[in-house]
């Protein structure tokens, strides 16, 4: 693997957003077929890390790069990167009243994959399929998006955007919070439909929960801006079980060394 | 204020003199209404800069100087053509420089279940509702200047009549299609709808770009007891036309009135609609949808009148502006005394498209009652920048990203346009609108 061009590579990376500094030298590499989860405490970043991958122009990179089949992504614009395969589901979705499920739905499809590229009875019936398969009522395609969705609607909203857009690379922004164990179960089904060897997923969380419907093959903890610590999938029980502050003594340590 | 203390310089809208007055011999009820409306017009100053309704649009900016009224259209007996939409309605009435025709296409007119008639063969054959409606009770406080030119110039001037219980939902479409430079086109529309009938006019303006044309368009509308009346009326006037508009709208008891006005042509436009909730449980919803780019100019005033209590009024006007495109809304709740129990909202929401644009609003009540709900708001700004974050993370460009929130913007006054063909019209000029580039 070495010798080839990583699928997904985030390098040294910092980001601040208002002048305060938020990622501090974030390394990591996802290859395809892997499912990675990133967990930390309040404030560490999961969420800028997020938005910088997509792109949010209230956060500025000021080192590092992010390669995409070894393209640096920070050169190109949100839309741009979408249409290449990166996905974020937010973890607050907007609402925008006066576009309806399906014609949102639609143009994002064009925008990925073409205009014409889906034939419009096509394109119904498989939103049919997904929208029957998160066990979403078809009434959906006719609401205004997100708008006045609960919270659970809302996360599956965002699943189905992602069944529909079939990205390569996916990341998660805490899709889990706020939801009941049946929506966590249908929102983990949707996504582990997309799971395979050539999708590689990041799931970023609060709880562990989540990480018992979609397994991870890695697991880093973000402190204070980085990586603190990466390991396999054993270490999310250790994180359940002593929290960070474990990590945050060793990482401290480490940095003094 | 009399005739002889007025200078005529500050009278006249050029063009509009004694020698522009209708030659030919009309009925003598006819005659007796212009007779009045030019006397008030006489007595009218000409509105200017320094009135507070004029103050954002200087009445200098149109070129009245440059228009000669035109003849008026005659009545052709074939068809000169159809329109796109002709077959979504009962009626359809064309009008162009030289000649208008009225198409029956559901055979209500043969069977007498709709009246659509030039007024001055209206006030022959139904002269007691011609006396009773022109320039009748809808004409409520204020004269204006412009109405009265409207009366008493008037070149083309229409009447439609909807019997008691006559359910005509298709109803009628106006197409107006003027295209000869120089000139200004004076219509006038009467429209009466009778106790518990339902009739939606659609009405549509078109000209070129390339002629230069004044329109100053008058309108009474009538919804009787019970009655519901549906009117929108579609302006996209070529890139050099000015257009005056002043609609006079009155609903009756239980009456419900859905008023839809869509500005998207034109250089400069200013319109006026007085609506009067006039007895208890009358109903109106009254939504509006401007754009405004390059240097088009865009005032629109709404009054909302509640003189009797337990009465309803619902405004939601929506307005982009663009480039050096200018907007001006100014509306008023207006509550008499002794109108309780009244409920009246006004709502007017602007997106500033780019820097240069500007957009005013100025809300307003004048309440002489207690025991009412009215309230009433502004909002101003860009595209949300969430929104259009959201729309690109999904892989939509910018352009297009911000062409649909617009759309989304503007998709609540859109709704509520009663024909389907008249919605995708909408659209698309705002799509269109979105990505021309000044």
């Amino acid at each position: 693997m070495s010798e080839q061009t990583p699928f997904f590579e985030i390098r040294n990376l910092h980001a601040s957003t208002e002048d305060k500094p938020i990622l501090k030298g974030v390394d990591l590499t996802i290859q395809p077929g892997e499912t990675h989860a990133l967990m930390g405490p309040n404030g560490s970043g999961k969420s800028t890390l997020s938005n910088v991958i997509m792109g949010h122009p209230a956060y500025e990179v000021t080192a590092g790069e992010i390669l995409f089949r070894g393209q640096n992504i920070l050169e190109l614009e949100p839309d741009e990167r979408a249409r290449l395969g990166l996905f974020l589901a937010f973890q607050y979705p907007v609402a925008i009243p006066g576009i309806t499920v399906a014609k949102f739905l639609k143009s994002a499809a064009d925008a990925r994959f073409g205009q014409g590229a889906v034939k419009p009875s096509d394109f119904i019936k498989r939103m049919r399929e997904n929208l029957a398969f998160l066990e979403m009522s078809e009434q959906f395609l006719n609401r205004f998006l997100n708008d006045g969705f609960s919270g659970g609607e809302k996360k599956r909203m965002e699943i189905l955007q992602m069944l529909t857009l079939k990205p390569s690379l996916a990341v998660m922004d805490e899709t889990d919070s706020g939801l009941d164990i049946d929506a966590l179960r249908i929102v983990s089904k949707g996504v582990n439909r997309l799971v395979g060897p050539e999708f590689g997923l990041l799931v970023i969380t609060h709880y562990e929960r989540i990480l018992n419907y979609i397994k991870p093959d890695h697991l880093h903890v973000l402190i204070d801006g980085r990586i603190a610590m990466s390991g396999g999938p054993e270490l999310v029980k250790e994180v359940e079980k002593n929290g960070y502050d474990w990590i945050r003594e060793r990482f401290g340590k480490e940095v003094l060394v | 204020m009399t005739t002889a203390q007025l200078d005529p310089a500050v009278v006249m809208v050029p063009g509009f003199d004694e020698s522009a007055r209708p030659a030919a011999a009309e009925p003598d009820l006819i005659t007796a209404r212009r007779e009045a409306a030019f006397k008030q017009y006489l007595e009218l100053p000409m509105p200017t800069a320094r009135d507070e309704e004029w103050r954002r649009t200087d009445p200098a900016l149109i070129p009245f100087e440059r228009f000669k009224p035109a003849e008026a259209p005659r009545r052709r007996a074939a068809p000169s053509g159809a329109g796109p939409w002709d077959d979504t309605f009962d009626v359809v009435v064309s009008v162009d420089d030289t000649g208008f025709e009225i198409r029956d296409n559901a055979g209500l007119l043969a069977q007498g279940g709709l009246t659509v008639q030039p007024l001055a063969e209206a006030a022959q054959r139904h002269p007691a509702l011609i006396e009773r409606y022109l320039q009748g009770p809808a004409r409520v406080k204020h004269p204006r200047k412009f109405s009265a030119l409207g009366d008493a110039f008037w070149r083309f001037g229409l009447f439609i009549h909807a019997p008691a219980k006559a359910i005509i939902p298709r109803g009628v479409l106006i197409r107006y299609t003027h295209a000869q430079s120089g000139r200004s086109v004076v219509p006038r529309l009467l429209a009466v709808v009778e106790d518990q009938a339902e009739l939606t006019i659609a009405e549509h303006y078109e000209s070129p770009d390339d002629a230069e044309l004044l329109a100053i368009t008058t309108r009474e509308l009538y919804a009787g007891p019970g009655a519901t009346l549906r009117a929108a009326s579609l302006q996209e006037w070529g890139a050099r036309t000015y257009h005056i508009g002043e609609d006079w709208v009155r609903a009756e008891r239980d009456a419900r009135i859905e008023w839809v006005t869509l500005l998207l042509g034109g250089q400069v436009s200013k319109m006026m609609v007085s609506c009067d909730v006039h007895e208890p449980n009358a109903q109106a919803y009254l939504s509006g949808l401007f754009f405004a780019n390059r240097t088009q100019h865009v005032d629109q005033k709404t009054l909302q009148l509640h003189t009797a209590p337990n009465t309803y009024s619902n405004l939601l006007y929506k307005g982009a502006v663009k480039d050096q495109g200018h907007s001006v809304y100014q509306g008023i709740i207006d509550a008499a005394p002794g109108a309780i129990k009244v409920d009246a909202y006004q709502m007017n929401n602007n997106l500033i498209l780019t820097e240069g644009a500007r957009a005013d609003s100025l809300p307003g009540l004048e309440i002489d009652a207690d025991d009412l709900k009215c309230s009433h708001g502004a909002t101003f700004g860009n595209l949300d920048q969430n929104q259009l974050f959201y729309l690109r993370a999904r892989g939509l460009p910018e352009a297009e990203a911000r062409q649909l929130l617009v759309m989304a913007f503007f998709e609540e006054v859109i709704a509520r346009v009663p024909h389907e063909f008249m919605r995708e019209r909408v659209r698309e000029d705002v799509r269109r609108k979105c990505g021309d580039a000044a």
